[in-house]
């Protein structure tokens, strides 16, 4: 979920992709890089890449939508889309007569809550009354407002590729700019998160729940995603999806933001990056002066509800008239887990170019699939999650049929020991995936915060080319052996509509 | 053209994030009270940026023609490059639409004169190397990828791809499947309908920009047309080879020269591409689709071309009406209305044809009319006031100060390079774009807003559900409204010639088939059967099964099922289904299915000399082609003894068109003189996936219509 619709994907989900470079490579990458804490906690990492005058800013939230709290689904999702609304000083005409509006408002908001929670009990014409208030509140909070100020400010300077993403274990803030906007970068960054208004608020929420009727509920392939999800997880906060609950989007209340806020957002948990034409003693001073007024807080606690093992398969069909697809997923441990590079290399086994089985066996010889293709870890790698394979039939094809040459590819790679040639190809692939990685600001800021978060060291990045590379064949038929069964498996498939309403 | 789009790739990332355009100067003045830390940006002082460095490109032609740009580079161990084409699917013939797009992809697929696909896909991989083809609309493009200490295994399969393509035929057949799966799967996203039918609404669905590939015409492409079109377009005094990375200049002159050398094919040069002739009749397009709660929108008509005079002018207008955050469509639609996620305008423009003039987005169903009409407003503010000092400013400094970014890679350098000369611009044409925005005034925003943008020709595409737009109809917008039937057309059905003789020779065969089970006479008398049936899936699955019928083709089936039963009955025309989740009324679409399903049975076949509306046609091998209408189907007879072996028919199934055939043995009597085939083997696509063995079978039991369309 991001803030701007319509743009391209930033690279890599957190712990995704292990990647690693050559020798060389990696000791130019070591020199480049320095890493400093300021005194709140608040982690940076600085890459020196003077290409050209320009340069990454990315902002790492070690909370994504894993820690909404019950009841309150989407909020991490939706205090994303918030941090774009400006500050005191900015997207403000006149912030005391709006922060006054403000106020009132959610006092009024209050009210009507106060009402609605009698049930059978509850004035329905006070409730009409407090609505029409509410209403008119949110009018009256937009008048004071300053649309856009913030983005226009950032655009304005010529930043590109703005925007921001919501995945279940982090949220991730990031622009491109020109190199001589360092400092008004730093500025504008550490004003939204130490001194964030949200404001437009309930607008806003609208929009977040759009945000979610065009991924989910207007999009086949979202809908298939998002129960493969509800199903597969029955106790890890995974349950729920990145996307929020409709119900619980439509009543969140600025105090959620402000509460998560509290929790989350505090220096100790998140990490920034900045990639590109910069000087790092010029980035550490800077640091220093706008975040390090950022007070302090306590570390957020850890999701504790763990997922019980699965004893037994579990599927769900979703009624569709689109063209059927099929998500299956295995449980599989968290990204910590002495076993992840091995799924790293099944799926290079399964999933890459042309010489990837799935490609190979389902589209190429079998002919059954139009496509297919495996994902390590979804939707997160800080709780067990799933290795996925997803499939799309051809027409003409059946999902049974698909199914089943699926269920043979996996149990093969139980069977046999995978050969010499495909263990060496898969290796090379993921060491030259680094070196492609570091063409690109943004590619980098985002995997070196990634790895240092997940793994607590960016230097992960490439000693995860090390795990690789002792991986062997015995390593791959033991972990497919261990994980993917029958019992431990959900399947999420498409069928044509068969009940309607009866009439 | 138009492609379908695969869904593929997108929808498993976690994080969603975005790109962007670019460009831009002018310190930002904006915003604000004056005060905290907005007063301390505004008194920020931004360091001159220092200048870019832009690449020497080596330019030049080898011996064969071909076209050589070099750019070396040595930040990274990699060498990439590409071969760009001067050939597009505006150049497929008249009933191929499809034939450059199969063409692009089987240049990397359809394997080599020396090697298969998986040869060269391992020996590519094996070296973390690629090679891929594509044709696009207006080029054709043959791109690699190397590690620099193996580019050169990778460059002369590149080479050899690109100039010895094999267009082996099971990989031409592999890649029409997963076509016709594209086809089939085009309605599936409401976003991607809405964008392609306004691209055809706009162009023209039947010129070279708006057509698109159907089933009958990826069925008429052969493995000869693929060959002609690569002959008549791959060759070196057609393409432009664009090599960047870690090499040396000089070397990779000789690596190119002798990869290249001795490739001498010549042809005439391409025809130049055609012309875009607008015909689009404005007004309100509405395409129906259920299974969302947004309504996805388009509107707008053709643009204009990138060296148009005013298209700087045009840019800054089309971003302050809708680019980006601060712009007033964003405004008012999604944070004002908070009606929708994505809303945005743009003002494409092509390097050698019109472009689109789009306004879309995705809006909440009940919010539907009122944002349309939001929009219609904004679209005439836009033409009739002049936009204010902040918005050009903004809409400007945000141009000019992103115009770095068209230089933050060596790459970019490179490529617009060879676009500009591929499309005769001047290599100074961005620098002329750059001043041109910069020189873009309130007043000429206005002016080209008033001569281009033309509400009165808009074609307004709504994909969505008007039943939940609130009770407001589509017609508030004041522009004609028709609903636009994107069904996917089926292919119409191959079929061997037929003369009187043919005919003659068919119904005799029939004739011969119906004495087989038992004669004319007895058939005749057949009134209605009851059977039970042991059906055995593909899946292992079991299902008992009844089939209650009674002539001419009224047909009842109680299939029992681990969960609980499930009955059907279909009359010929219409027919209900109930199971345990409840009960439902067969909906239209499948009527035709069922139709054509019956129509292919056994005991209707065999009627077809009697009915007098069939066709009935002998082609061959004891095969009969029996056609009503748009029903049909084939019977396979053996010739000697008249048994009936086997239907076979191309049923509509909700995966697309799929051959499916029976065979019929075990002929056993059923009383009135009569033989039925006890058992049936039914095969879709080629594959078994259901065995079906009868159980018990009578006939004539004074079966009524009342009993049969009884209700469980």
């Amino acid at each position: 979920m991001s803030i701007y619709p319509n743009r391209n994907r930033l690279l890599a989900g957190l712990f995704g992709c292990v990647i690693a470079a050559t020798a060389q490579n990696v000791a130019d990458l070591e020199k480049r890089i320095t890493e400093f804490d300021l005194p709140n906690g608040l982690h940076f990492i600085v890459l020196e890449r003077h290409t050209a005058p320009v340069f990454a800013g990315l902002s790492f939230v070690n909370a994504g939508a894993a820690n909404d709290p019950a009841g309150k689904a989407g909020i991490a999702h939706m205090f994303e889309h918030m941090a774009f609304k400006g500050t005191p000083s900015i997207g403000s005409k006149n912030y005391a007569a709006e922060k006054a509006a403000m106020d009132a408002l959610e006092k009024t908001y209050d009210l009507l809550e106060e009402e609605r929670r009698k049930g059978p009990r509850a004035d329905q014409a006070r409730i009409k009354k407090l609505e029409a208030d509410v209403k008119s509140g949110i009018d009256a909070t937009f008048a004071q407002v300053d649309q856009d100020a913030f983005t226009r400010m950032v655009e304005e300077n010529g930043a590109v590729g703005l925007n921001a993403g919501t995945s279940m274990d982090s949220t991730v803030y990031f622009m491109n700019l020109p190199a001589n906007r360092l400092e008004m970068w730093f500025m504008l960054e550490s004003d939204r998160f130490i001194t964030p208004v949200f404001r437009e608020f309930y607008k806003e929420r609208g929009v977040v729940r759009n945000e979610y009727a065009m991924r989910i509920e207007s999009d086949p392939q979202g809908r298939l995603i998002t129960a493969l999800m509800n199903t597969a997880f029955a106790d890890s906060p995974y349950h729920v999806g990145y996307a929020g609950i409709p119900s619980d989007i439509e009543n969140l209340r600025v105090a959620d933001a402000l509460a998560f806020r509290k929790t989350y957002y505090v220096p100790g948990n998140i990490t920034i990056v900045v990639a590109g034409d910069v000087d790092p003693k010029q980035v550490r001073a800077l640091a220093t002066k706008y975040f390090g007024p950022m007070p302090a807080g306590p570390l957020p606690p850890p999701v504790i509800s763990r997922e019980q093992e699965q004893r037994g398969e579990k599927r769900v069909a979703i009624e569709t008239d689109a063209q059927p697809m099929m998500a299956i997923g295995y449980k599989r441990p968290d990204a910590l887990h002495a076993d992840d590079p091995v799924f790293d290399v099944i799926s290079g086994i399964l999933s890459q170019g042309r010489t990837g089985r799935l490609y190979k066996e389902l589209v190429e010889e079998k002919k059954i699939a139009l496509g297919a293709a495996a994902y390590a870890t979804f939707p997160g790698g800080k709780q067990d999650n799933l290795y996925i394979l997803f499939t799309v039939p051809n027409s003409g094809k059946t999902i049974e049929e698909l199914e089943k040459a699926t269920y043979e590819i996996v149990e093969k790679l139980k069977k046999e020991p995978v050969d010499d040639a495909t263990l060496k190809r898969v290796k090379i692939n993921v060491r030259a995936g680094l070196i492609r990685a570091l063409n690109s600001n943004m590619g980098m800021a985002n995997a070196l915060a990634s790895a240092h978060v997940g793994y607590g060291n960016w230097k992960k990045l490439y000693s995860a080319l090390d795990d690789v590379e002792k991986i062997t064949a015995a390593d791959v038929q033991r972990v497919a052996q261990t994980y993917f069964t029958a019992k431990g498996r959900t399947v999420a498939f498409m069928t044509k509509s068969t009940t309607q309403e009866a009439k | 053209m138009l492609r379908h789009l695969l869904i593929f790739s997108a929808v498993l990332g976690l994080a969603f994030g975005q790109a962007a355009k670019a460009p831009a100067k002018a310190p930002a003045k904006a915003a604000a009270a004056p005060s905290g830390m907005a007063a301390r940006y505004k008194n920020l002082v931004f360091p001159p940026l220092r200048d870019v460095e832009i690449p020497q490109v080596e330019k030049f032609t080898l011996s064969n023609g071909m076209k050589v740009y070099l750019l070396e580079n040595h930040e990274l161990p990699l060498i990439s490059g590409r071969a760009l084409v001067r050939v597009g699917n505006l150049f497929d013939p008249a009933g191929k639409a499809g034939l450059a797009d199969l063409t692009g992809g089987l240049i990397r697929s359809g394997g080599t004169k020396a090697k298969t696909q998986e040869q060269i896909n391992e020996a590519l991989e094996g070296i973390a190397g690629s090679v891929e083809s594509s044709i696009g609309e207006t080029s054709g493009n043959v791109g690699f990828s190397a590690l620099a200490e193996t580019s050169d295994q990778v460059m002369a399969l590149f080479a050899e791809i690109l100039t010895q393509p094999a267009f082996r035929q099971d990989k031409i057949d592999n890649a029409k499947i997963r076509e016709r799966s594209g086809i089939s799967r085009r309605n599936d996203d409401a976003g991607g309908i809405a964008g392609r039918e306004f691209s055809r609404i706009l162009y023209g669905p039947n010129t070279p920009y708006g057509t698109q590939m159907e089933y009958a015409t990826l069925d008429a492409i052969t493995r000869d047309d693929m060959v002609a079109f690569y002959d008549r377009h791959f060759f070196p005094a057609n393409m432009m080879l664009s090599v960047y990375g870690d090499f040396k200049t000089a070397e990779m002159k000789e690596r190119l020269e002798k990869l290249f050398g001795n490739w001498k094919v010549q042809r005439p040069p391409v025809p130049a591409m055609p012309k875009v002739s607008e015909t689009a009749k404005p007004g309100v397009k509405y395409v129906e689709k259920t299974d969302v709660t947004q309504a996805f929108i388009r509107i707008g008509h053709l643009s204009g071309k990138l060296n148009d005079k005013d298209y700087p002018a045009l840019e800054v207008m089309s971003s302050i009406l809708g680019g980006g955050f601060p712009s007033r469509l964003v405004r008012k639609v999604r944070s004002e209305m908070g009606a929708a996620y994505s809303i945005y305008s743009n003002w494409g423009a092509n390097y050698d044809h019109p472009g689109e003039f789009s306004i879309g987005g995705s809006i909440e169903s009940k919010s539907t009319i009122d944002a349309l009409s939001a929009i219609q407003e904004e679209v005439s503010k836009l033409r009739n006031l002049e936009v204010t000092d902040q918005e050009l400013s903004t809409a400007k400094s945000t141009a000019l100060n992103s115009f770095v970014f068209n230089f933050d890679s060596p790459a970019k350098t490179l490529n617009r390079m060879v676009a500009y000369d591929y499309w005769g611009y001047p290599a100074d044409f961005l620098n002329q774009y750059k001043k041109a925005v910069e020189g873009v005034t309130k007043a000429e925003v206005l002016r080209v807003a008033k001569q281009y943008v033309r509400p009165e020709n808009f074609t307004i595409v709504v994909v969505g559900d008007a039943k939940k737009f609130e009770g407001k109809d589509l017609k508030a917008l004041g522009m004609p409204v028709e609903k636009l039937d994107i069904t996917i057309p089926q292919p119409k059905q191959e079929k061997a010639k037929s003369d009187a003789g043919s005919i003659a020779k068919g119904r005799q065969l029939i004739d011969k088939a119906v004495a087989y089970v038992g004669g004319a006479a007895n058939l005749a008398a057949l009134k209605d059967y009851v059977q039970s049936v042991d059906a055995k899936m593909g899946n292992g699955m079991s299902l008992i099964q009844k089939n209650s019928w009674i002539a001419p083709g009224q047909l009842r089936q109680d299939v029992t099922l681990p969960f609980g039963k499930i009955s059907t009955f279909f009359d010929g025309q219409s027919g209900w289904m109930k199971a345990p989740q409840g009960e439902q009324v067969i909906p239209g679409a499948m009527v035709g299915m069922i139709q054509q399903q019956l129509f292919a049975e056994l005991l209707s076949l065999l009627r077809s000399n009697q009915i007098a509306s069939r066709v009935v046609n002998y082609a061959g091998e004891g095969i009969v082609e029996v056609s009503d209408g748009p029903l049909t189907a084939k019977l396979v007879v053996d010739e000697a003894t008249g048994a009936p072996k086997k239907s076979v028919m191309n049923a509509a199934s909700p995966q697309g068109p799929m051959l499916t055939e029976v065979e019929f043995s075990d002929f056993r009597d059923i009383g009135g003189g009569l033989k039925f085939p006890f058992k049936s083997v039914v095969f879709q696509g080629g594959k078994q996936t259901n065995e079906q063995t009868v159980t018990e079978m009578k006939s004539n039991v004074g079966l009524s219509l009342e009993e049969l369309s009884k209700k469980p």
